[in-house]
């Protein structure tokens, strides 16, 4: 009994606040009207959040490119770089007698396309290995064997010279002395 | 179910639909208003379409409780973010509304503090069953919940309500809840 009791009275508080909430409601065509305005008013073209966040997204896609470029950059340009100074090796001056500078090859930073750079690297590649072949050609003229002393003799004069043409007898006797020397004594 | 019919219907359950707002908006007079504006916006723009699947004002109702959280909860947002806006919030809670004035009443403004304290679903069980007079299976319909669960809030929030109001009231001498009996719960 008691507990409906306290229902009843439960309601008749509910029931109170019910009346002044129907006082102060504010009247239906107010609020419908309103929410009509509301609806015929143009929304905010521009969102704000969504703006914050494609300008994020647009930021970070930049900032990556960026980075994939200079990342790849650096390791190219020094390649190039070393490529020039053993093609131009670097020349020392001596413009005092303390001080001694040195003219560093100038690296220029360029971009080129993969086609450009690659062909340059073809033409420098080309250009050391004929070098190379120089260089070889070189040390061939100028080799000499080990055993190319063992060869050589005190008549080595004599058996690499010829006579001459329109010489005489006597002058070709005397260039076989030995012959003639004997048949004579 | 066409606008007009739909607008006749909802003129019809304005003064509950504002009631519930006002439970929902936890009894701020502007908030609820506010809700019911943007629920009728809702309706109007068919972002809120009534299928005819339980009653009008279950259906009702239900979109009041989640336009009223979603609003709450941008409400909250604003207030975390700007302290302008949280000093405006204050200026409007200290705003004195014809509810207010009617819940300084003594025995009302034991009864709204102590709905206050009340978990919200166990309040809004409440509201539906005594307010409202719907049914458990309605109020459940309202609040997303299956009966057994609606029926658990009702119970527990009767409960408490009336221990608050019994505590309160012991003040003052009144006869609330089961000081005289407390084997009848």
């Amino acid at each position: 009994m008691e507990i409906i009791g306290d229902d009843k009275r439960i309601r008749a508080l509910f029931s109170e606040t019910r009346f002044v909430d129907e006082q102060t409601a504010p009247s239906f065509t107010a609020t419908w009207s309103r929410a009509q305005a509301r609806a015929l008013k143009p929304r905010r073209a521009f969102n704000l959040s969504f703006a914050v966040a494609t300008a994020l997204l647009v930021f970070v896609l930049a900032g990556l490119a960026l980075w994939s470029r200079y990342q790849s950059g650096p390791t190219m340009y020094t390649a190039f770089g070393n490529m020039n100074a053993v093609l131009n090796p670097p020349v020392i001056k001596s413009e005092s007698d303390t001080v001694k500078t040195v003219d560093q090859p100038h690296i220029k930073v360029r971009r080129s396309s993969p086609a450009q750079r690659n062909a340059l690297m073809l033409a420098a590649a080309t250009r050391k290995a004929e070098k190379k072949v120089e260089a070889e050609a070189k040390q061939l003229e100028t080799w000499q064997s080990p055993t190319a002393s063992l060869l050589s003799s005190s008549s080595d004069s004599l058996f690499k010279s010829l006579p001459h043409l329109n010489e005489s007898s006597t002058e070709l006797k005397s260039f076989l002395p030995n012959r003639d020397n004997e048949k004579e004594k | 179910m066409n606008i007009a019919e739909l607008k006749t219907e909802l003129e019809r359950l304005h003064s509950a639909s504002f009631g519930w707002a006002l439970s929902c908006c936890r009894r701020d007079h502007s908030d609820a208003e506010e809700v019911l504006q943007t629920v009728y916006l809702k309706i109007f723009e068919g972002k809120a379409i009534y299928r005819g699947e339980s009653s009008l004002k279950t259906w009702l109702f239900a979109v009041i409780r989640k336009t009223a959280a979603t609003e709450y909860r941008r409400k909250l947002l604003r207030t975390l973010r700007l302290t302008s806006d949280a000093a405006e919030v204050e200026h409007h809670s200290s705003f004195e509304t014809p509810t207010a004035t009617f819940e300084r009443s003594e025995v009302q403004a034991h009864f709204q503090s102590a709905l206050k304290t009340l978990p919200r679903r166990q309040r809004e069980a409440l509201h539906l069953v005594f307010y409202e007079d719907l049914s458990l299976r309605e109020a459940a319909d309202v609040m997303g919940v299956s009966i057994g669960s609606a029926r658990q809030h009702y119970e527990r929030g009767k409960k408490k309500l009336r221990e608050s109001l019994a505590k309160m009231e012991v003040g003052y001498g009144n006869n609330w809840g089961r000081q005289e009996n407390p084997s009848a719960v």
